[in-house]
């Protein structure tokens, strides 16, 4: 089941790099356990007190021809180089903010860029009732951005009042002044966030 | 947390890069020239090492319990960083809501402590679950519980929220210590 555009603009994905935090630990846990339950002597005691670096491993290695296992290692260790650089990077990378393109058209090429699409939506979105402060921000790839609101309510605020002025004011506002049919959005909301007071 | 599972992320890719290409390097170069073997990493001496000791021996051990703990750590970071937000019913197609737990729980604790007889109250929330603990001075438990729960759930009801969470209420009373 896949989300809505909507939907995957509510918060940044960290799918990939979980699992595969995830994966790595579970991988380290197994190898740990393996060693220590080998260690133990689980797999017969004569086993446990073989050395690490087994004399029959390497005579086996030693046997081959040395080609082969010196490109399996070089080309293992290339692969891993590339692998973990595109996981370094993914994880490292902030959250794009696209640019909308609303014309793609050699010479009439028209963009909105992601700044002056926020500061817009937002000055909309703080001029609404109950509402007092407002964040927003494109999200999503430059294909299809989509935009994530975050906006603080007035404590007793009707929730039902403020999406329908929202989608009437602001959204519908954004839709047309962009021209366009749909425009994902993501809206997260902090409920009765009253204003800090000092203490006297 | 899910700033912490970024984080190890991050340094787990620029291990496996590191290790990637010395691997990749140590054993190139020592193909090219054997007689400069350790190009940076002082592999000779760790064979050395490795042929001498017995997977019983008292480091391999100690590096096994490191290995199996730092993965146990790696998997419950990364188990724990899940989304927490409330979810919302969609106001109009194309639109998301949701909210932070942090806020439901400021929302009800509010209405809480706007009750009558409730000196003080906690809320924690979950998109599952509420949990108001509430003391009071002059009502007992049993008088109080079932006004709180149900005004709670009332005004949960009146949330568009997508799963109605289960409210639980606990109060401290001194009327129930005597």
């Amino acid at each position: 089941m896949s989300k809505s555009a909507s939907a995957r603009a509510l918060a940044r994905s960290q799918g990939a790099e979980r699992s595969l935090t995830f994966v790595t630990g579970l991988l380290a846990l197994f190898a740990g356990t393996a060693v220590l339950v080998l260690g133990v002597g689980w797999f017969g005691t004569y086993r446990a007190r073989r050395p690490v670096l087994d004399p029959a491993v390497t005579e086996w290695l030693a046997a081959r021809e040395p080609v082969v296992p010196r490109v399996i290692a070089i080309v293992a260790g290339l692969v891993l180089l590339g692998f973990g650089l595109w996981w370094f990077f993914r994880s490292l990378r902030p959250e794009p903010k696209p640019d909308l393109h609303l014309d793609r058209t050699q010479g009439h090429a028209l963009t909105v860029t992601a700044g002056a699409l926020s500061a817009a939506v937002r000055a909309d979105t703080e001029s609404v009732d109950g509402v007092t402060k407002a964040k927003v921000r494109s999200v999503g790839d430059p294909g299809e951005p989509a935009l994530r609101l975050q906006i603080w309510l007035r404590e007793g605020t009707d929730l039902r009042r403020v999406w329908q002025d929202l989608d009437a004011q602001v959204l519908a506002r954004a839709r047309t002044a962009l021209g366009v049919e749909t425009l994902p959005v993501a809206v997260r909301i902090e409920l009765g966030a009253s204003p800090r007071q000092r203490v006297r | 947390m899910r700033v912490l599972v970024r984080l190890l992320s991050t340094l787990l890719g620029l291990a496996v890069a590191a290790a990637g290409a010395l691997l990749a390097l140590e054993v190139a170069w020592q193909w090219w020239r054997p007689a400069d073997a350790p190009l940076a990493v002082p592999w000779p001496a760790w064979r050395d090492a490795l042929a001498n000791t017995g997977w019983d021996s008292f480091s391999v051990r100690v590096a096994a319990i490191v290995v199996a703990v730092s993965g146990l750590v790696l998997l419950l970071a990364s188990a724990v960083a899940r989304r927490r937000d409330v979810r919302l019913t969609d106001p109009a197609t194309d639109v998301s809501v949701t909210t932070s737990p942090r806020s439901l729980a400021r929302v009800v604790g509010t209405h809480v402590r706007a009750q009558d007889n409730v000196t003080s109250a906690s809320v924690t929330a979950s998109a599952r679950k509420v949990r108001v603990r509430a003391s009071s001075t002059f009502e007992s438990e049993e008088q109080l519980r079932p006004r709180l729960t149900e005004s709670v759930t009332g005004l949960i009801a009146d949330l568009p929220l997508v799963r109605r969470p289960k409210v639980s209420v606990v109060v401290d009373s001194p009327r129930d210590r005597r």
